[in-house]
């Protein structure tokens, strides 16, 4: 079965590679493997098992995850047209919550890691930007299709997207906001922004 | 027959309706509007291979001159992009486009119906029973079901012309329901690597050009739109549960099962959508909308 699997992860690798002729293994792929490889060493080191480790165990994912997503260009991406009318301050609260919010997100997904097994299946390269397409197989025998959307910032690929079965987080986030504040105003989804990241810690 | 259980959802669904509406009308006053967008605004998916551009074509009438998203052929013309390069995918990342709501109103007042349904009833059954059946037990329960509705999926391959889709179907079903014990195992996957055709009546419709039309969410059912409701009872006649077993409360009995058996596998994704949401209904609404665009691209 295990073999078995190899060879078809092989088998498409081989095909992807003759298709598109980019290389699957390039670096943003190998940027997402690495700060994947580090959150599954995380999650599932025994010495952080104990209930009493919680808050240091998501304090290390934190700081892994904080090397690899720019949570500026996230910030920036969901507010779209209306991120050029807030002031540098209101620009800086808003990455800070709104990366907490997402951190938040993001912990709850990785901590009920169990076993998984995470294919890398595609990466496709333009200029400065990249997709790379990862899948997850469950336990329940499901593939989860994740990709990974990055942007190239001197040496590193960080990650400004993730979309889960086709549904962007960014994109979600952006029409929750602009929702939100079409009804009331900058000021009330910031109130709102800050009750949920405060209110659920 | 199975044609009873059929006729009641339908009336059901029908009376659902009817209540929605006049609730709509009442609730639109307390709304003011705000929500209700004009339907026409929004890019409508055009069918297969039209969808992309329906998407970019959205994109140039939506986006404004503010958002600085330089259109393919202007690319890296961009202020803010001249040292990156601009994003050759920025046209599906900074989309605001959504489906058309105009019935807000009433898919809240259903989308809190859903919620509590869930919490009260739903979750606790669901839960009760994930305690009672072992994961594996319930895998095989869920493929069973799965392999019972081959139907569904091989001819929706069929009507989209995607003939290696309607075969791996075929043989998926012959291999399932024999080597895989009445479609328990899904062995035609582990053995031959032949995938779950994810197609649906939905899909086909999007595939012919017909767009989602508007977005519904139906009590017990969630998130749906026009198209993809009329597809779901399409699907009821494709059901080959409704001529196998056409005893009514068999019947119903067998469709509450795969319900509860579906649900409590899926126990925790709603909450983790709520607790990752600022505005629930919109963030499912919208995660609807994306998804049924995925699902139709492929």
């Amino acid at each position: 079965m295990r073999c078995d699997r190899s060879i078809i992860v092989a088998v498409a690798l081989l095909m992807a590679l003759a298709v598109s002729s980019v290389s699957v293994a390039g670096e943003p792929t190998e940027d997402i493997r690495k700060t994947t490889d580090r959150i599954i060493a995380i999650v599932t080191d025994p010495g952080l098992k104990e209930a009493d480790k919680a808050r240091e165990k998501s304090r290390q994912i934190r700081s892994v995850v904080d090397e690899r997503f720019n949570w500026e260009e996230m910030s920036k991406r969901t507010l779209a047209r209306h991120w050029k009318d807030r002031t540098q301050n209101e620009k800086e609260e808003f990455i800070d919550l709104f990366g907490k919010l997402l951190e938040r997100t993001y912990l709850d997904k990785v901590e009920g890691y169990s076993g998984e097994k995470v294919l890398y299946v595609d990466e496709k390269v333009q200029e400065n930007y990249a997709i790379v397409g990862v899948r997850i197989v469950t336990k329940q025998e499901t593939e989860i299709q994740v990709d990974y959307r990055l942007q190239k910032k001197g040496e590193e690929w960080l990650v400004y997207d993730i979309s889960i079965e086709g549904v962007s987080l960014i994109n979600n986030y952006r029409k929750q906001f602009d929702s939100i504040m079409t009804r009331s105003s900058y000021t009330g989804l910031i109130e709102k922004l800050r009750s949920k990241v405060v209110g659920e810690n | 027959m199975g044609a009873p259980v059929r006729f009641l959802i339908c009336l059901v669904f029908l009376l659902n309706l009817f209540l929605a509406l006049s609730l709509a009308r009442e609730a639109d006053a307390g709304s003011g509007g705000i929500a209700v967008k004009s339907p026409f605004l929004a890019a409508q998916p055009e069918g297969h291979e039209l969808i992309r551009l329906a998407y970019s074509e959205g994109q140039a009438t939506q986006g404004g001159p503010q958002e600085d998203r330089s259109q393919p052929e202007v690319r890296g013309t961009g202020d803010d992009e001249k040292s990156q390069g601009s994003d050759p995918w920025a046209d599906e990342a900074e989309s605001l486009d959504s489906i058309p709501d105009p019935l807000e109103p009433m898919n809240r007042a259903f989308f809190v119906f859903n919620d509590k349904m869930y919490f009260w009833f739903l979750k606790p059954v669901g839960t009760g029973y994930k305690e009672v059946v072992p994961e594996v037990g319930r895998i095989c329960i869920r493929n069973f079901f799965t392999n019972l509705i081959m139907p569904t999926r091989a001819i929706s391959c069929l009507l989209q012309g995607k003939f290696e889709g309607f075969g791996i179907e075929l043989v998926r079903c012959v291999v399932n329901s024999t080597a895989g014990f009445l479609g328990f195992q899904d062995v035609a996957r582990d053995a031959l690597n032949f995938q779950i055709q994810d197609e649906d009546l939905g899909q086909v419709f999007a595939f012919y050009g017909i767009g989602p039309g508007l977005y519904l969410n139906l009590p017990f059912l969630g998130p749906s739109s026009l198209r993809d409701t009329a597809g779901w009872v399409g699907e009821l006649y494709l059901n080959p549960l409704d001529y196998m077993v056409e005893d009514f409360w068999p019947n119903v009995g067998f469709r509450s099962f795969d319900m509860l058996n579906k649900t409590s596998m899926r126990i925790g994704e709603y909450e983790a959508l709520k607790k990752a949401a600022l505005d629930p209904y919109v963030a499912m609404r919208d995660a609807y909308y994306q998804y049924r665009l995925n699902q139709i691209e492929k």
